[in-house]
């Protein structure tokens, strides 16, 4: 990026960003300096992107009005922690209106790709059209600038995530991958294709330990328009950390933000997977399809009685001292750590488990790996699944795809795999069709046409008003469970002001671990962004930038034909209300109808003071 | 006065699972947690018979007291 002002609130268009258009069925491409059109534009990520997703009127996901742009954040590959992230938008394939217009959409994961784009010198690739060979696309750090080239993919076709970036490993010297695998080739038949991002760790370790901006399909986008893979090659352009970004990055670790999410080994929390002990005492871990028996079922599946059997390692992202991962291997006879099986996060893990009735960790990580190797995102691949499996539970006499019923271990894989290879469109288009086909929606653990988290709709309503899935587009998931509210006024506080802004993190290239409950409006942002581009901004700017965001989220999703209707819960969820769940009931229909109207009141206000983001 | 403690996930490294423990009446939730030396930095959420309070909340004689760690993310 180019920065002639050091004020990008109030003089965003002296602020240009470098952005390479590729037309893959002419292979033309142009190169351009843009100028910010405001904040958002500057933070870059979905903040940007949204801003011309809403210029096209994308009727199809797989159509050549559909562009592909792929971005980064204003931190990305800085030196503050978790500045990593890359972006994927587009009009999803998987997430549509009832009036069958495909959702704006993005998804992002960390990896070390998105700093190498970045260190290419490029902000943005926006891929129109498609190609009508496999291809894949090298983004390239020279002297001149940032170069693309398209190239012949055929050796990569029908590779596992993983063997396409081991492959291309072998060509390309200090370079980071972003691919699909298999379940993106197959985007006719799978709308949940996901884009493996590579990690240090993986091209060292040769193991299968990459990242994932898996929500929404935009691995199958990629795979309508026959990009297999991208390669940034660039050399790594982190000097001297400041003393500035040095206390943000140590407040990152030591502030408590982050604590949670560390290794139990550090005094942390030991990730993500540790919200299965906590959501246990609600009885509100999902289990067979969302449906918390009441029993102590998913405590199999606790870290305390996995890791008798298995070698679990803490790991973390390139230069990231939050060390999430949780990383799972076998173990061999005299106890040494065997062959690495998968990264047990609480969503993955619960969905591709718990929720499908299989309690055993060796099977769990089988599965996730899987899943991972076809390029298919765990949320939406675990919900679908938990939906055929529950369909086959009501109707014992008439089940269908291989009347996999919960627990059936076998009969699951062999769904993965059909699914992963494009033969099973049943599970590859996702629950909203499936359960719209069998003519029974009301167990279909979808909003807007996106599978949802692993967090009990029960605990969360704010569900409904996520732009781009489950929580990590609405961080109402806690306000339940965690803060104990249940009274009207705190959650239409907390899905209209506060918990919207966990999407700051899709914008900024920082992950949501950076401060996941207070998002980018802080002064540990503001440190940054002063001493990373001499960058004057308030967090008081950047909370009005993540809410303008958010808001064209929203219009977007009314303009794609959404009615408000559509922004709800899953039926089952207040017709058989689930009592086994031991927290204040907000589950009701009258609730949610009385939050539905006072949140929209708000919303509705604030879309027609949205600004003309020309 | 009697108070029946639960400690959830990493509370209970070092610590155990569940036990009854002798208080005196005027204990707040806080004082359970200085006296079990939880780490600040990781406590999330209070259960008293069940419903959600603060650390500041004072104990009765029975109550059952739940500490949870702090939830976050996916």
């Amino acid at each position: 990026m180019k920065f002639q002002t050091t004020d990008p609130a109030s003089n965003p268009s002296a602020i240009f960003y470098k952005r390479c258009t590729l037309d893959l069925a002419s292979g033309e491409m142009t190169f351009a300096d843009l100028p910010c059109r405001n904040l958002e534009d500057v933070l870059g990520g979905f903040g940007r992107s949204f801003q011309d997703l809403a210029k096209r009127k994308v009727k199809n996901a797989y159509s050549d009005q559909n562009p592909l742009i792929v971005n980064t954040g204003l931190l990305t590959g800085s030196s503050a922690m978790t500045a990593l992230r890359t972006y994927f938008s587009g009009y999803s394939p998987i997430k549509g209106s009832k009036a069958g217009l495909p959702a704006a959409m993005w998804s992002t994961g960390s990896g070390k790709f998105g700093a190498k784009f970045k260190w290419t010198g490029l902000d943005e690739l926006l891929f129109e059209n498609r190609s009508e060979q496999p291809v894949y696309v090298v983004i390239k750090e020279t002297e001149a600038g940032p170069e693309v080239e398209l190239k012949p993919a055929g050796h990569l076709l029908g590779l596992s995530t993983h063997a396409k970036i081991m492959t291309l490993q072998k060509e390309y010297n200090n370079a980071h991958f972003a691919v699909i695998g298999r379940a993106g080739e197959n985007w006719q038949n799978n709308y949940m294709g996901a884009v493996a991002l590579s990690t240090e760790n993986q091209l060292k370790s040769q193991e299968d330990k990459f990242r994932f901006a898996g929500r929404g399909g935009m691995g199958s986008l990629m795979g309508y328009k026959n990009i297999l893979a991208l390669v940034a090659q660039s050399s790594d352009k982190v000097g001297n950390v400041s003393e500035a970004v040095k206390k943000v990055n140590l407040n990152v670790i030591k502030g408590g933000g982050s604590a949670r999410i560390q290794p139990l080994s550090r005094g942390g929390g030991g990730g993500t997977w540790a919200a299965y002990d906590v959501l246990q005492t609600f009885h509100a871990v999902p289990v067979n399809n969302f449906r918390p028996q009441g029993n102590d079922i998913p405590e199999k599946l606790f870290r305390e009685n996995v890791e008798r059997e298995y070698d679990i390692k803490s790991e973390s992202c390139y230069r990231c001292g939050i060390t999430c991962h949780n990383n799972i291997s076998a173990k061999n006879a005299d106890g040494s750590k065997g062959e690495f099986l998968a990264k047990f996060d609480y969503e993955p893990l619960n969905l591709l488990s718990t929720n499908i009735g299989i309690h055993d960790a060796g099977q769990a990580a089988r599965l996730i790996q899987l899943g991972d190797n076809y390029g298919m995102d765990a949320i939406s691949l675990g919900v679908t699944i938990a939906y055929a499996l529950s369909y086959n539970q009501r109707h014992p006499q008439t089940p269908i795809l291989n009347g996999a019923t919960f627990g059936d271990y076998e009969k699951i894989h062999e769904l993965v795999i059909q699914a992963g290879e494009g033969q099973l469109p049943e599970i590859g288009k996702g629950s909203m069709r499936l359960s719209a086909s069998l003519g029974e929606t009301s167990y279909a653990y979808h909003v807007k046409g996106l599978e949802i988290a692993a967090y009990q709709p029960e605990t969360n309503p704010g569900y409904a008003w996520a732009i781009a899935g489950g929580h990590m587009s609405m961080g109402t998931y806690g306000l339940l469970t965690r803060e104990g509210k249940s009274d009207l006024d705190s959650w239409v506080r907390g899905i209209t002001e506060d918990k919207l802004h966990i999407v700051g993190f899709d914008m900024i290239g920082l992950c949501k671990f950076f401060d996941i409950t207070k998002g980018i409006g802080t002064q540990m942002v503001v440190d940054c962004l002063q001493s990373e581009f001499n960058l004057q901004v308030s967090t008081e700017d950047l909370r009005a930038a993540v809410e303008r965001a958010f808001l064209r989220g929203l219009a977007l999703e009314l303009r794609q034909g959404y009615t408000k209707a559509e922004f709800c819960l899953p039926a089952e969820v207040a017709e058989s209300p689930n009592h086994n769940i031991r927290l204040p009931d907000i589950s009701s229909a009258d609730f949610f109808a009385k939050l539905a109207k006072r949140v929209w009141a708000i919303f509705d206000a604030k879309l027609e003071g949205l600004p003309d983001n020309q | 006065m009697d108070i029946n403690v639960k400690l959830v996930g990493l509370f209970q490294t070092g610590r155990f699972k569940q036990s009854h423990r002798d208080y005196p009446s005027t204990t707040n939730v806080q004082d359970v947690i200085d006296d079990l030396d939880l780490p600040q930095q990781h406590f999330g959420i209070v259960l008293i018979n069940g419903v959600h309070a603060d650390v500041d909340t004072l104990l009765s004689e029975g109550d059952h007291l739940v500490l949870m760690p702090v939830i976050d993310g996916g």
